[in-house]
């Protein structure tokens, strides 16, 4: 609409700040980590691009917004790719504990952030047309910056030998639920068809569901190894 | 918002659950309202120094309704059967432009509305506007945006609605902004209006033998003339029934003079130009400038003008004379008046001949008729119309019926100018029918000939005047660089753009509504480690807590 809603859309990506500034991230001087992480999020989505073009037959969807299932499960399917990337930045980057986590999560979604919503937030929301699909887009970039925190734990747990036997296939399982969301989630929004505000809210509370999961596992190993 | 989406598009590949995000969005949310419409600027031109249409084409304003418009900041959107003339009136003069969505067929409207348009349209069509005035075709997302500002602005007090419902109208409530581009409009250098001209020479074996060439050149000559109507009220292609009888008469003439019993004691001349009442028909008066002699020895110039109404609401069927001075009896009009007359009684079911007599008002600017033209050089002549006032506003009209009425009604009228023509031609009796059998007059004959557009469109119209006619002429009436009569103007393909904008109030207040959300983000990642503490005493007892609704930005975890 105007420079100024352009303001407010950016106003709402402060979280991803607070989160740098007062995770003692600032602290440790991680910023060029987490770059280093956004530029692995980078190599990761362009092999996943070039097996999507090559392997895949890209039924381009229609914006009618018909749900094509197995397209969708195809396409998620290659978001295991992003789990590689994660576990690729948590072994290359080096960092102690909890910030080791935030900065993979912080590094990788700041990337996606900028690089799927900055052209179109700079563009539209400018734009002489409003529409409430900038604000969305950026709450809803809220909720992906708890996500992928979680991500990068739940991989982080993933990979330890020292975590419960027992908690190995709750583990599996969050993974496959995040990985898949794109399925199951967006599915039933897709049957439910509720309106763009609801989808956000249900979004958010999947996310805190899965975060205050993956939080509870990740305390009981970190008060087990001490950190 | 194009190149947005171009550019997105980009990223989406590469980002299959953005996509999956963008397309949801897409889904579930109001979908983003497609805010481009065709626009048709209204015809722009200038005749004899008056102009005709704005000289601005740009508009970037608020979109208001029609009651609720007040400063030339304002840009109404209203639809064409909303609009009255006293509405038009005060916007002409006061608005910043004028948008208007066409009904979506003329044909469903009832008479009276029908009428209105017209009356509308030659309103517009004879005032000159400051405001630029745009048409857009039926479209129902137009239609929603007219209802939206129309709903918004004139207050239902009487829908019992709820303080929230209220609340969210006050938030949601859609304020548009009207774009139209269309930079500058130039007057075209090359503005010309083409006329046509043919003769139809009797065929020589018709003719005695003591007659010679020279004896056919000097025959009395017919003169038959109609004009092509190339625009309206805005661009389009209007009904040209006109040109159509005249063609018609052409070929069926043209097919009688080759049979040798036909020895016809005139000469029958074609003009057909693209210049019709709106451009007083200037394309008569430059032939009349350009072919001083043609008319030496006329016997009557024959005009035709909105031979059948392309709108009509009236069930009036009549045929109408009209000329600037009573005839005398025995005069070659009146004989032919008599004709029709009798023409008319025997071919058709109760269409009325009347003479209609007007003075030439030499004051006015404006010619009524266009056999006034040929009058005012005291040629005999008279025009053939079905519309009785030369006011009448569907002369002009740009809407048209649906076309078998019309095609129907042209054939009928046809016909009967036909034989009334042969009957003075060839002195037959009026009650001897000539154009049967062979020479029926089908709907197959008249049919191609409504299609023609324009005389240099394909050179249709040529062509036919080639294949038929003698002397076959095209000249064109180009104005004068100093001081052009007329002058056309170049037509710019715009697009109109209605944005939905929100007042500044609203971002101010959407801010505040941000700067809320954000405390409360800070306040949960500085109050994180608070409950990082207390999950962590919960994992070590049993594993039950309420997720927080900020949870799991596992922050500050570091710092304890």
């Amino acid at each position: 609409m105007t420079l100024y809603h352009f303001g407010n859309c950016v106003a709402l990506l402060t979280p991803y700040y607070f989160t740098y500034k007062y995770s003692g991230l600032s602290e440790y001087g991680a910023f060029w980590k987490c770059v280093q992480a956004g530029g692995i999020y980078i190599f990761t989505q362009l092999v996943k691009m070039l097996v999507l073009a090559t392997f895949f037959y890209s039924d381009a969807p229609s914006s009618s917004g018909e749900f094509n299932f197995f397209a969708e499960i195809l396409r998620c399917s290659m978001d295991i790719a992003d789990l590689l990337g994660f576990a690729l930045i948590l072994s290359r980057i080096p960092g102690k504990g909890h910030s080791k986590l935030i900065t993979a999560g912080l590094g990788w979604a700041t990337a996606e952030v900028i690089l799927s919503r900055g052209i179109m937030l700079w563009v539209g929301a400018r734009g002489t047309e409003f529409s409430w699909i900038y604000i969305l887009k950026c709450l809803e970039s809220n909720v992906l910056l708890v996500q992928h925190i979680t991500t990068a734990t739940l991989i982080w747990l993933f990979t330890r030998h020292d975590l419960n036997k027992a908690l190995k296939p709750l583990v599996s399982l969050l993974l496959a639920v995040t990985v898949f969301k794109g399925v199951w989630l967006e599915g039933m929004l897709h049957i439910l068809t509720i309106g763009p505000w609801l989808t956000v809210a249900v979004k958010a509370l999947v996310a805190a569901v899965i975060g205050f999961c993956t939080l509870h596992i990740y305390s009981g190993l970190a008060q087990q190894i001490g950190i | 918002m194009n190149e947005a989406d171009s550019l997105t598009e980009i990223f989406r590949g590469g980002l299959p659950h953005c996509l999956l995000i963008v397309f949801s969005l897409l889904l579930t949310c109001s979908p983003v309202m497609p805010s481009e419409f065709e626009v048709i600027s209204m015809s722009k031109y200038d005749l004899n120094g008056q102009h005709y249409g704005s000289r601005v084409a740009s508009i970037s304003l608020e979109a208001r309704s029609l009651y609720s418009w007040n400063t030339s900041r304002h840009c109404v959107l209203t639809r064409l059967t909303d609009l009255s003339i006293h509405d038009f009136d005060k916007l002409r003069q006061g608005a910043g432009g004028l948008i208007l969505m066409l009904p979506s067929n003329i044909l469903n409207l009832d008479p009276e509305t029908k009428e209105l348009i017209t009356i509308l349209e030659q309103s517009m069509l004879t005032h000159t506007a400051a405001v630029p005035i745009y048409f857009a075709p039926y479209n129902k997302d137009l239609e929603k945006i007219i209802d939206d500002i129309t709903y918004t602005t004139t207050d239902s007090p009487g829908q019992n609605q709820t303080a929230l419902a209220q609340l969210v109208v006050t938030v949601s409530a859609n304020r548009y902004h009207i774009n139209v581009g269309g930079g500058s409009i130039a007057a075209n250098k090359n503005s010309k209006i083409p006329i046509i001209h043919g003769e139809l020479i009797p065929n020589q074996l018709a003719l005695k033998p003591t007659e010679s060439v020279a004896d056919g050149q000097k025959l009395p000559v017919i003169l038959i003339t109609a004009n092509l109507k190339t625009f309206g009220i805005y661009n389009d292609y209007p009904v040209n029934a006109d040109a159509a009888v005249l063609l018609v008469l052409m070929e069926l003439f043209s097919k009688l003079h080759y049979t040798s019993s036909m020895a016809p004691k005139y000469r029958l001349r074609f003009l057909l130009s693209d210049a019709g009442v709106l451009l007083n028909f200037q394309g008569s008066k430059k032939w009349l400038e350009v072919d001083d002699n043609a008319l030496q020895n006329v016997e009557f110039v024959l005009c035709l003008d909105t031979i059948s109404e392309s709108l009509s609401y009236t069930t009036d069927n009549a045929l109408y004379m009209h000329v600037s001075k009573p005839p005398k009896d025995k005069t070659s009009i009146s004989n032919f008046f008599k004709l029709l007359k009798s023409s008319a009684e025997k071919y058709s079911d109760g269409l009325a001949v009347e003479g209609v007599h007007k003075k030439i008002n030499l004051a006015d600017t404006k010619l009524a008729w266009e056999h006034e033209r040929f009058s005012i050089k005291r040629y005999p002549s008279f025009t053939l119309s079905s519309v009785k006032s030369p006011r009448s506003p569907i002369r002009t009209t740009i809407f048209k019926n649906d076309e078998s009425r019309l095609v129907e009604h042209t054939l009928n009228t046809t016909r009967i100018i036909a034989e009334a023509l042969a009957s003075f031609m060839y002195k037959v009796d009026s009650t001897s029918s000539i154009f049967e059998g062979q020479l029926a007059i089908k709907e197959e004959n008249i049919l191609p000939y409504f299609g023609v557009k324009s005389i240099l469109h394909n050179n249709d119209v040529k062509d036919a005047f080639e294949k038929y006619l003698n002397n076959v002429k095209i000249i064109y009436d180009k104005p004068d660089a100093r001081d052009p009569e007329f002058m056309f103007y170049n037509e710019n393909e715009v697009k109109l753009n209605v944005y939905r904008v929100k007042p500044a109030i609203f971002d101010l207040f959407l801010t505040f509504v941000i700067g809320a959300y954000l405390l409360a983000v800070f306040l949960a990642i500085q109050y994180f480690p608070r409950f990082y503490d207390e999950v962590s005493k919960l994992t070590k007892e049993d594993p039950a807590g309420q997720p927080n609704g900020h949870s799991s930005e596992r922050v500050r975890m570091k710092s304890h």
